[in-house]
């Protein structure tokens, strides 16, 4: 009997001159050290749909790809015969400035969206890290957030239409162009942060918002990361109506950093009060002016792309209920010693660190020890390819995680969206 | 009767070992309370109520129901507007509004942990001694509870700056049709995992029944100052709301009233209100203090300038809720102008009101029908209303005939048929015409992971063939 052609052969040759198997350009979509046999870069969602339908019938697992820039998030695909790669879906589908909605083809990045709503101040306020490099679906697949996200949301909050391709390779939608709309599923939310194991967005509608007149951010010095986040927390328990309150900490020095965004008058107000609460509490202001400063644009860009660019060969990311977090800070800071860098977003009660770490599984053991302690969420963003053969990455399961994995088995019942990438190996 | 289901005999036996005595409801007269809920038009008296107490007693009952292959309707306030708990085909209603523990307070963290059967205000005035609220407020929000707004995922005037239930939802407790409880989200504001919770949310009772919700509470506004400006036509106070939103600003709400609703609710309550007035809008911007006299400057300015003959401020607290409660009221003061009434709840993208409303006119005209106009403008959801009288069968139809054309009308020009109401049984038709095959198909998949037997409220949002009910004029109640 002859032996059967693999997967990742028939694909090939189903899709012809719709795939580059180039050993050279597959290395550019290496996943956790693993290349792709092939690539593809569909030029619509049409060919798109076709494409992830070819897989299918050839029993071949894909990983959708925008520009690649978070593909080090989730586990190492258990098999990856075709990088599905949308950056040609690069169009803007519709913007009408007055509606304040903006739909998009998957591959266009966030960059090209904010500077397009820039032209009309308009603005859509999710600060994803590496901008210019992350596609739309990118965003939506990783849920990735930014410091913004407390006071204005994340990706769930403005994404109001998708159009997906699902595991048969067909198109579907849910949702509008609306701001408003209850017809229908929201299936939005179901592709948003499931890391491409359900279906690929080829289209997306967001809602966006005006960009405020003002915008301002205030810089406080600390001694310390745990000073730091004692100002964070006074700074967001007195309700100055902040953008966004971000304590961190690097070779360079703790500091604060407080944006406010609105009318002058009041964000002027707000920015008064700061500056006696960050005192009260033992900071010292280092610096105040426009976001559009270019000290300030520096670091504001710094931080919003600390989990991307932090030195470190280990990432992690905790989410914990915004009162615990310097209870959290203090024991992460006791169970590892080899913190380079720190990142908390103290509205939202999310904290970064970037370990240098020599024993990483080690470090990563202590790290699910102070999540679990304290009833956090731990995400491992990056880790040493050592570690890939019994990398977790999230922690905990949670409770509902059967119903998630018949979720998997509903959407993808051959497994043509590469397997295992995503929460306990959904 | 009118379900096509029938109770097995046993199963009532075992529901009422399970709920208690004073848990059933059975006898015909109690029954036909929920016969219908604020969608009066369909109406089916189910042949067993049952209330439960805990989330226990929910998943015995379901397991129960589970075993015994009967499918179930969930049901809150019974104050939805499109038939989402009308007890048919299912004859068995679940309705959770015995479960009003609010289970948790978090100040700090501003998360509150509430039973299906907390009623929507009583979350706010839980919370608001310690400076907090919740903030989605449907017009029925103090009758309406917590699992009816998530399985509606309900709005409000106020949506349009804070976002719907769903963008204050961080997660729910779920009993599953075979009985199954499980706990989706938590609260942490990060996810683990799919999204079910988004999912669940709006999902109008096909997965299962939402008997907890951990909701996501914001401090109130240092200041709220509401404005009321008249206008002589609906075209004006119409490019004044896109005025206002392309001057870059979010008011909390932007609500317009027309000429027929503005002289319903004047007659009902004598507010002061001028009745020659072609609209008027109310408009909240809330924030802190400092900006607001500035921000409601220029909305004042943006209002003369599209021709408003006036715009006040509410002065003091008793002003301000005196508005709103002319704007929650428009519906109630409606029954004066007509022996019935219907509404729609299209949403067209906020460029396009001037144009439903001329088709809203168009189809004044050919039916021969007054249609109010009373609206959450700012997030271009329309709701017109449709005066008629039930008694004549021909006017009837032309009543119907008309809500069709103007929810067709939003699809054509990019909307929806729905934006806080949900399908139910009363938008099926329109379910189809705003989404194909593909896209339905896909949403039936994923009901079927929650509810693979289709026994939680089977008939709504999906078209299912075979359902009798009784099928009557569009009724009179109505909130939003």
């Amino acid at each position: 009997m002859a032996r059967p052609t693999s997967p990742a052969a028939a694909l090939a040759k189903e899709l012809g001159s719709g795939a580059d198997a180039d050993p050279a350009r597959c290395d550019a979509w290496t996943l956790a050290g693993i290349l792709p046999a092939l690539v593809a870069r569909p030029a619509d969602a049409a060919e798109l749909a076709a494409t992830v339908a070819a897989a299918g019938a050839c029993g071949a697992a894909l990983v959708p790809l925008g520009r690649g820039a978070h593909r080090g998030l989730g586990h190492p695909p258990a098999r990856y015969d075709l990088a599905l790669v949308t950056e040609r879906l690069a169009r803007v589908r519709d913007y009408t400035p007055a509606d304040m909605t903006v739909t998009v083809e998957a591959g266009t990045t966030v960059a090209e969206i904010d500077a397009l709503l820039a032209c009309e101040g308009q603005w859509l306020p999710i600060e994803p890290p590496l901008p210019e490099a992350t596609t739309v679906g990118g965003l939506l697949a990783a849920d990735l957030a930014g410091p913004l996200a407390a006071s204005q949301g994340r990706a769930r909050d403005f994404v109001i239409g998708v159009e997906v391709a699902t595991a048969a390779g067909v198109l579907a939608r849910a949702g509008g162009r609306v701001v408003k709309n209850v017809a229908g599923y929201d299936l939005m939310k179901l592709v948003i942060g499931s890391l491409g194991t359900l279906a690929v967005v080829t289209e997306v509608t967001f809602k966006v918002r005006p960009r405020p007149e003002t915008r301002r951010a205030l810089v406080f010095r600390a001694h310390d990361v745990a000073a730091a986040l004692g100002v964070a927390a006074a700074v967001a328990a007195a309700e100055t109506g902040a953008l966004a309150v971000v304590a961190g900490a690097d070779a360079d020095g703790a500091r604060v950093l407080v944006r406010l965004g609105g009318v002058a008058a009041d964000v002027a107000a707000a920015a008064a009060r700061l500056v006696a609460i960050a005192g009260g509490a033992g900071a010292e202001l280092e610096h105040d002016d426009a976001e559009t400063h270019p000290r300030i644009a520096a670091l504001l860009a710094r931080t919003r792309d600390f989990p991307a660019r932090a030195g470190g060969d280990v990432v992690v990311r905790f989410a914990v209920l915004p009162s615990r977090l310097p209870a959290l800070a203090s024991a992460l800071a006791r169970a590892v010693t080899d913190i380079a860098g720190w990142r908390v977003d103290a509205l939202r009660g999310t904290l970064y660190a970037a370990l240098q770490a020599e024993h990483p599984a080690e470090a990563l053991a202590a790290c699910a020890g102070v999540a679990g302690r304290h009833e956090a969420h731990l995400v491992v963003e990056r880790w040493p390819l050592v570690l890939a053969p019994s990398i977790a990455v999230w922690h905990p399961i949670p409770t509902a995680f059967p119903l998630m994995q018949r979720m998997k088995r509903a959407l993808d019942p051959t497994g043509v969206f590469a397997g295992g990438r995503f929460v306990g190996g959904l | 009767m009118s379900t096509t289901i029938a109770l097995p005999d046993a199963l009532t036996q075992d529901l009422a070992v399970i709920v208690g005595s004073d848990g059933i409801v059975n006898e015909i007269a109690a029954l036909t309370v929920y016969e219908c809920d604020g969608y009066t038009a369909e109406r089916a008296v189910p042949q067993l109520v049952v209330l439960p107490r805990t989330t226990a007693e929910v998943s015995t009952v379901l397991r129960a129901a589970h075993r015994a292959g009967v499918p179930f309707v969930p049901r809150g306030a019974g104050t939805g507007l499109s038939g989402g708990c009308l007890a048919a085909p299912a004859p068995l209603v679940v309705c959770t509004s015995r479960m009003r523990t609010i289970r948790a307070i978090d100040v700090a963290n501003r998360r509150i942990v509430a039973e299906a059967g907390v009623v929507n205000a009583d979350v706010s005035r839980a919370v608001r001694a310690a400076g907090l609220q919740y903030v989605p407020d449907p017009s029925s929000q103090n009758a309406c509870t917590i699992g009816g707004n998530v399985a509606e995922n309900s709005g409000g005037p106020h949506t349009l700056k804070y976002g719907v239930t769903t963008n204050h939802l961080l997660g729910v407790e779920l009993v599953l049709p075979d009985g199954e409880v499980v706990t989706l989200g938590d609260a942490v504001d990060d996810g683990l995992g799919y999204d079910l919770t988004g999912v669940v949310c709006g999902a109008e009772g096909t997965m299962g029944i939402v008997t907890a919700a951990t909701l996501r509470l914001l401090p109130l506004p240092e200041g709220v100052t509401t404005m009321l400006a008249v206008f002589a036509t609906v075209a004006d106070a119409t490019a004044t709301v896109s005025a206002i939103i392309a001057a870059g600003i979010v008011p909390a709400a932007l609500e317009m009233m027309d000429r027929t609703i503005v002289a319903a609710v004047e007659a009902a309550f004598r507010f002061g209100f001028p009745t020659d007035a072609g609209a008027v809008l109310i408009i909240e911007i809330d924030g802190a203090v400092a900006g607001l006299d500035a921000t409601a400057t220029r909305i004042e300015a943006l209002c003369h300038a599209h021709r408003a003959s006036r715009v006040t401020r509410a002065a003091d607290e008793a002003e301000r809720a005196a508005l709103w409660k002319a704007r929650k009221r428009a519906f109630g003061a409606v029954g004066r102008l007509a022996p019935s009434y219907c509404t729609q709840d299209g949403v067209v993208p906020r460029t396009r009101l001037p144009e439903i409303l001329t088709r809203i006119e168009a189809a004044s005209a050919r039916h021969g029908l007054r249609i109010g106009n009373v609206f959450h403008a700012g997030d271009g959801n329309i709701h017109p209303i449709i005066l008629y009288d039930q008694r004549d069968p021909a006017e009837t139809a032309r009543a119907l005939a008309a809500g069709r054309e103007i929810l067709e009308a939003c699809l054509e020009l990019g909307g929806s048929v729905t934006g806080e109401h949900g399908i139910g049984v009363e938008k099926l038709r329109e379910l189809g015409l705003s989404f194909g095959p593909d896209d339905l198909a896909l949403m039936r998949r994923v009901r079927d992971v929650f509810d693979p037997d289709g026994r939680a409220n089977p008939g709504k949002v999906f078209p299912t063939p075979g359902i009798c009910v009784e099928q009557r004029a569009p009724g009179r109640r109505a909130a939003l």
